[in-house]
């Protein structure tokens, strides 16, 4: 039975069963693990491999040249370098979180390469720590950072290799080098620093920025100490032999145990967080919390590649992953088992063997279905075997058709994530991921990291089938293949490029361009942000590539005024310093010479013009300017003047000109004469009136002469002028002087406004039309004579309207009684 | 009652669109914890009335103040500034933060632009050092509903900016206000554009259109919401604001001026005893009374609110005299609770009277209606002549002149008044008002509002086929949108109505034996197009123009369908008015939502254009 052959692989540890499949034999050959310095990164990542340069070459068996090489997890080579690296022996390399590979030289520079063996980046923990005496004797990496212990018994920490700076711990006064160190990330350290430990002595010393703290007096000498994954616990080996298993800060212990040898062993590493393995040469040992441990033997070197929940061991020839066995595997796979899964999982074997014990099984756990066929589910989950995957899930599905209580989305959720699972499982992808770990790690970082690892075709997949943006795996691809590309003709390029844009709908066009452009393709960045849809993204890169001209027509194109400042802006820092300091002083004071140039250089002569009468005016209203302004204004405007007359369309503004220097003049000598500053800047008509006013009648006659204003004008002018300073008697003799030329309309006018009803009726009747003698009349409330005109004038219209403005004053026949105070109004009846 | 209009009944949900808003801008003051001073633009504060009440803007910490040239004093130690983006803004701020800096004060400083952030302002700050200092944001305010079936893209665009200085940004918003609709109400189908604002508006929406795609089946909005947008740009029907509104909206914004939904005038006009206070009355659709009446000809509100005060009365009698059941007594009480609305609005017709009596106002009248029917020149011209004489105010002769220039086609270059003395109507405003106005008249020209005389006149043509005049209007029972001007159908309004009920191009219509509507439309200024977008045009029902729906098709569907029509530069209520009238005819298988920019009359829309040389 497939059962019993499950459970024969697994060993007992206390009331635990643990197991470790084959995951992979490994594709490399001749990689000896104890001939190099390996990194592994955890979540099944990469694997680094460099020959370790403290071992003897065999110059036969080995190249002399160094070469840092990369696998994957199943041992795939994905590329190589040689390493030439000046700075002394490689103390330690390690994968960080976001997949770059650090490596640390003894002269404290650290080397970060991507996945594929590419140098990103270097930096130096502090050249002026470094020289001959003081090299880094040892590293504790964790996944964003290291710490190193040099030979001047100095530590120091790089907390972000985001932001690669180092910051020297406190001196903790050392006199030699500890037995061993530990670090607690700064993301689980209480501090919310980095915290390390270090075996000093007989007892633990825990190192920070701001100061040191002795721990775990009389513990005795710890040969080695290891952090579980969320530094809560550390397990460590004894001077004499034991393993202990501690909180990390040392005050209660939950392991002791005491091991055959003293001799510390080779690799301790946490196993999930509730076992401990201890490698000596060719024994690996787990230890639990109590009862024997578990022995395993190894006739090969293996490394323990620790992950959240186990640990894969990597040997020359296998990866294998040990894991505790998920307690819903265990109840379908122990022998013996009749718990419901395990029936379930047994009905199913009958089923396909046309087995009516089939229907007997399920009878017995009917009521427990639904549990079954999670647990079946959870299990498949948990396999790595695809044909176990398979069988678990048709057990689920088989139960699942006989009950209705089953949550049917566990299912698909599950089927759904093997088939991730499954595909990057594959030897050629060599991505061994488990489902704990997948889940930790989420499906965006694992298409990041297919796509970091240039499997853009299966990145595309997945994204598509799990629902997420293709655009970011479109995105890296153009901008890996145009990296690549470099001897690829720009239009044949582009084509390639635009076949596989297409497929994301709303991708920016204008950052493929612009990763085109950095480089070095102008061209073709040019020719993408063509099909860039969105103007706001296409304008600012056609003005980074140099197009300034095309960006100014897509930017008037669009709409938008502010890119087409954007442009206009750009153009004018870039090009041309005189124009852009014209521009900027145009602004800055709001002064006409820039857009005078411009308009001169345009031969808008009329708007140069404009501007400089406007500016006239400017003059007026500067305060500085009190009292001297009056010269330059005139010359302003004469100045407007002379550029009008240059065409023939500008004849009147000219004349304008003119006449507004001339009004100046004449309100400049009226101010003088009168000792009133009281002229400057009004209307001619303003000026007659306040003449008038001022009883300076022969003032008055010149500016009316000067700019030959109309009769009508003036009579209206000098009516109301009269009417305003109450002078009826010189109002009289006015309409005297001669018979008014359009008659004696602005007389009556002057005096109603001025309701002055004895003054008006002197004029009205002198109207000549009788409808305007009867409107004057009701104007001031003479409503008979008003009837009488009108009835003259025999316009019926007029008549009645008289009648109606009448009805509003008698207000007496009002329908509106009060109904209430507020509600009496009588001008509506 | 509040400014804040209520929305319930508005075709497209609007409440959604206003809560938007509300809950960005307090979202922003929340986001800066504890005290701050609130600095608004002048120019928003508004708008900002019609969106959160002020208490509620103090609630979440903020002092309030306005944005003016002096530097803003404050005990706060942050400052937030909510601006319109406009470069001379910028200076105000820069002259707080120097004034700040000058002192040793150090405040934390942020900047807030309504709708966006412009390179423009920026430039400004980063030229007078204080970009550094400022943390800068948005407040994407692009559309604001005013009432239940106006939305405002509040812009504080004028004319004169799109007309004479050729600035497309408020155009730009203006798409982009649309677009942001079409997220929440799904893609427009039909579109129709005249006019070269309005055209390009449309242009733009469809590039926006593809540039970030309002996506029809992820949303959920399986068919649009809005079917047809019409956009007309002012420069279309520069005659309709000229005139004298003569609805009862109209006419108080004329005399009164409306401000962001309220009037303010002297309480005692209001029947308050305070002498010299100011109080403000809130004109929107949640007046229940001024929602009836605020669409009527003046002359008919007047006998409304007679018959209302009638009905009242007779009621009262009837109270007092006779024996009344108790649910008649309800009856009445409930009446009763009118009574505020009813006084308010007495008080305020009232108050129009005093205006609408003076002769000066029917002889203006009938001048606009001499010069819309463009017969008798030489009375036009001696009563324009007259009132420049007489110096009357500028923007009241621009208002004749500007109609007398579209009319005329042009003004003359000379002309003779009958003492044979040569009149140049250009000159001559000059005189009266003062040579600076040669500005004023470029301005214009510019705008081609005025223009010399040169080509045949069109006028004629235009209102003839469109029946623009419309004898013997009944403003009492109208049939007509005519009845808004008493006589004069709006240009704009006809364009509408034809542009919903056929559409504008390749159709020849039966009113219109002779010509097609595209001819006369191309009597007009602006180009003109008609477009289909979003794909709909395979969707059978979409395909065909939405007049040629027969209505039992519409009622199966169970609502009426929308029109969209946007105002680009300023539309007056009139107008609104009209639309409102348009949309409740019978037969009428739509329902019309009206978007503005703002709101208009003759004098506000002139204002823009007066010279700024000496001020």
């Amino acid at each position: 039975m497939a059962g019993v052959t499950v459970a024969a692989e697994w060993q007992l540890l206390y009331n635990r069963y643990y197991r470790k499949p084959e995951l992979y034999q490994m594709e490399w050959k001749q990689v000896d693990l104890t001939r190099n310095k390996i990194a592994c990164a955890p979540f099944a990542g990469p694997i680094a491999a460099i020959r370790d340069d403290a071992k003897i070459v065999h110059l036969y068996a080995e190249s002399a040249l160094r070469k840092l090489r990369i696998f994957t997890s199943s041992g795939r080579l994905t590329a190589e370098c040689v390493w030439r690296n000046p700075g002394g022996r490689l103390i330690g390399m390690s994968w960080t979180d976001d997949l770059t590979l650090a490596c640390i030289t003894q002269d404290g520079t650290v080397y970060s390469y991507s996945v594929h063996a590419e140098l990103l980046s270097t930096f130096s923990l502090g050249k002026e720590c470094f020289n001959f005496d003081n090299s880094v004797v040892d590293c504790v990496f964790w996944g964003n950072g290291v710490v190193c212990i040099t030979e001047g018994l100095e530590i120091l920490a790089v907390p972000d290799f985001k932001a690669p700076r180092a910051v020297k711990l406190a001196d903790c006064g050392l006199e030699e080098l500890p037995h061993c160190m530990a670090v607690i990330e700064p993301g689980y350290a209480k501090s919310g620093g980095v915290e390390v430990l270090l075996g000093v002595g007989d007892h633990v010393l825990l190192v920070e920025e701001g100061g040191i703290k002795p721990l775990a007096a009389g513990i005795g000498p710890l040969q080695k100490m290891v952090l579980s994954r969320k530094g809560e616990f550390v397990a460590s080996f004894t001077h004499d032999g034991r393993l202990l298993v501690m909180s990390s800060d040392f005050s209660r212990e939950f392991i002791d145990y005491t091991c055959e040898s003293a001799l510390p062993p080779d690799q301790l590493a946490w196993c999930g967080s509730d076992a401990v393995l201890l490698y000596w040469d060719d024994m690996l040992l787990m230890v639990g919390p109590y009862d024997e441990p578990v022995r395993y033997i190894y006739d090969e070197p293996i490394i323990l590649i620790p992950e959240c929940d186990g640990v894969r061991i990597l040997s020359n020839t296998t990866m294998e992953f040990l894991h505790r066995v998920p307690d819903s595997t265990v109840s379908i796979f122990h022998i013996g088992s009749t718990s419901p899964p395990a029936l379930l999982y047994d009905a199913l074997e009958h089923f396909d063997r046309r087995s009516a014990k089939a229907a007997e099984n399920l009878k017995l756990i009917q009521s427990s279905l639904p549990e079954a066929v999670e647990s079946c589910v959870d299990a498949a989950g948990y396999e790595f075997d695809i044909s176990l995957q398979r069988t678990l899930l048709r057990a689920a599905s088989y139960g699942q058709t006989f009950s209705s209580h089953v949550r049917r989305d566990s299912l698909r959720e599950i089927c759904q994530m093997l088939r991730v699972l499954n595909a990057v499982r594959d030897v050629d992808i060599g991505i061994p991921l488990s489902l704990q770990q997948y889940k930790l790690l989420t499906p965006s970082v694992l298409i990041n990291r297919l796509i970091n690892a240039h499997k853009h075709l299966l990145a595309l997949r997945l994204s598509e089938y799990l629902g997420l943006s293709q655009e970011v795996v479109i995105m890296h691809w153009t901008r890996t293949k145009i990296s690549a590309s470099a001897v690829i003709p720009d239009a044949t390029l582009l084509q390639i490029l635009l076949d596989k844009l297409k497929i994301c709908k709303g991708i920016s066009y204008a950052a493929v361009a612009a990763h085109a452009d950095k480089r070095g393709r102008r061209k073709l960045a040019a020719m993408l942000v063509e099909h860039e849809p969105c103007s706001s993204k296409q304008v600012p890169l056609l003005l980074s590539i140099g197009e300034e001209y095309s960006a100014l027509v897509k930017a008037t194109e669009s709409g938008d005024t502010d890119l087409v400042y954007l442009v206009m802006f750009h153009i004018w820092k870039k090009a041309r310093p005189l124009a852009r300091d014209l521009f900027i002083k145009y602004a800055r004071c709001y002064k006409h010479e820039f857009l005078k140039d411009f308009f001169l250089s345009t031969g808008q002569l009329q708007e140069v013009a404009y501007l400089l009468w406007k500016e006239s005016w400017e003059l007026a209203k500067d305060p500085r300017a009190k009292g001297s302004s009056f010269g330059p204004r005139i010359k302003l405007i004469e100045k407007a003047s002379n550029l009008f007359a240059e065409s023939k369309e500008h004849i009147f503004e000219c004349n304008a000109a003119e006449e507004h220097a001339k009004l100046l003049r004449i309100q400049r000598e009226l101010e003088v004469t009168t000792k009133q500053a009281i002229f400057l800047d009004s209307s001619v008509s303003d000026t007659i009136r306040t003449c008038i006013v001022l009883g300076n009648h022969r003032a008055a006659n010149k500016v009316r002469a000067e700019f030959k204003v109309a009769d009508k004008r003036w009579y209206w002018l000098k009516c109301f002028a009269l009417a305003t300073i109450q002078d009826w008697d010189a109002l009289e003799k006015f309409s005297k002087e001669k018979r008014p030329p359009i008659g004696y309309r602005p007389f009556v006018e002057a005096c109603v406004e001025a309701g002055k009803k004895d003054e008006a009726l002197k004029y009205i009747p002198k109207l000549s039309d009788m409808g305007e003698r009867a409107e004057a009349y009701a104007k001031i409330g003479m409503a008979r004579e008003a009837a009488d005109a009108a009835s003259q004038s025999r316009d019926s219209e007029l008549l009645s309207r008289l009648r109606q403005s009448f009805s509003q004053n008698a207000g007496g026949s009002s329908i509106f009684d009060t109904l209430r105070d507020r509600l009496l109004f009588q001008a509506l009846s | 009652m509040s400014q804040i209009p209520n929305l319930e009944n508005a075709p497209i949900n609007l409440t959604e669109i206003r809560t938007r808003a509300q809950t960005e801008l307090l979202n922003i003051l929340r986001d800066i914890k504890g005290d701050k001073c609130l600095v608004i633009d002048p120019k928003l504060s508004g708008a900002l009335s019609l969106l959160v009440q002020s208490s509620e803007l103090k609630e979440n910490g903020a002092e309030l103040r306005h944005l003016t040239a002096e530097p803003i004093q404050t005990e706060r130690t942050k400052v937030v500034f909510l601006v319109r983006a406009q470069p001379d803004l910028m200076r105000f701020i820069c002259s707080t933060i120097h004034n700040d800096t000058s002192k040793g004060l150090h405040r934390e400083y942020y900047l807030y632009f309504v709708p966006r952030r412009l390179v423009s302002c920026e430039n400004v700050l980063a030229e007078e050092k204080v970009r550094e200092l400022l943390n800068i944001g948005e407040f994407a305010l692009y559309t604001l509903p005013l009432d239940e079936d106006v939305i405002s893209f509040e812009l504080d665009l004028t004319e004169k900016e799109s007309l004479v200085e050729g600035d497309e940004t408020a155009v730009w918003n203006i798409a982009k206000a649309i677009h942001n609709l079409e997220f929440s109400c799904g893609v427009i189908p039909n579109v129709r554009a005249k006019g070269k604002g309005a055209a390009r508006v449309a242009d733009i929406l469809t590039r926006m259109q593809t540039e970030e795609s309002v996506n029809t089946s992820n949303m959920g909005i399986p068919l649009p919401e809005i079917n047809t947008l019409v956009l007309l740009d002012r420069e279309v029907d520069m005659i309709t604001p000229m005139l004298t509104q003569l609805t009862y909206e109209g006419l108080i914004d004329e005399f009164l001026g409306v401000k962001n939904g309220a009037v303010e005038l002297d309480a005692s006009i209001m029947g308050n005893q305070q002498e010299g206070k100011k109080a403000k009355v809130p004109l929107n659709s949640s007046d229940k009374l001024f929602r009836e009446t605020r669409d009527l000809n003046f002359e008919v509100v007047v006998q409304v609110l007679r018959q209302k005060a009638t009905s009242m009365k007779q009621d009262y009698t009837e109270i007092s005299t006779n024996t009344q059941t108790v649910s008649e007594l309800k009856d009445f009480v409930k009446k009763l609770n009118s009574l505020p609305e009813m006084t308010r609005h007495i008080n305020l017709a009232q108050h129009l009277t005093t205006f609408t009596s003076k002769s000066v106002f029917a002889e203006r009248l009938d001048m606009e209606q001499t010069l819309v029917e463009a017969q008798s020149y030489d009375i036009c011209f001696d009563y324009i002549e007259e009132l420049l004489c007489k110096q009357e105010p500028l923007e009241k002769v621009l208002r004749l002149l500007i109609l007398f220039s579209i009319t005329n086609s042009g003004l003359p270059k000379k002309h003779f008044d009958y003492l044979r003395q040569v009149v140049h109507i250009e000159r001559e405003l000059l005189i009266s008002y003062g040579p600076e106005h040669i500005n004023t008249l470029d301005s214009l020209e510019k705008a081609g509002l005025l223009r010399k005389q040169d080509s045949r006149g069109n006028w004629l043509t235009i209102k003839r086929a469109l029946q623009l005049l419309v004898e013997d209007t009944d403003t009492t029972n109208p049939n007509d949108i005519s009845y808004v001007f008493s006589g004069y159908a709006p240009l704009s309004i006809r364009l509408v109505q034809h542009a919903i009920r056929s559409g504008w191009l390749h159709l020849s219509m039966s009113s219109f034996p002779r010509r097609s509507l595209e001819e006369i439309l191309k009597l007009l200024p602006g180009p003109q197009l008609e477009t289909k977008r979003g794909g709909f045009s395979s969707i059978p029902s979409y395909d065909t123009l939405p007049g040629s729906l027969n209505s039992s098709e519409k009622l199966a569907n169970g609502r009426r369908d929308l029109v969209l029509v946007v105002f680009v530069g300023g539309v007056t209520f009139a107008e609104i008015s009209a639309l409102r009238f348009l949309s409740s005819q019978e037969g009428m298988a739509y329902d019309l939502i009206i978007g503005i920019t703002k709101v208009v009359n003759g004098r506000t829309l002139i204002e823009t254009f007066i010279s700024d040389w000496d001020k």
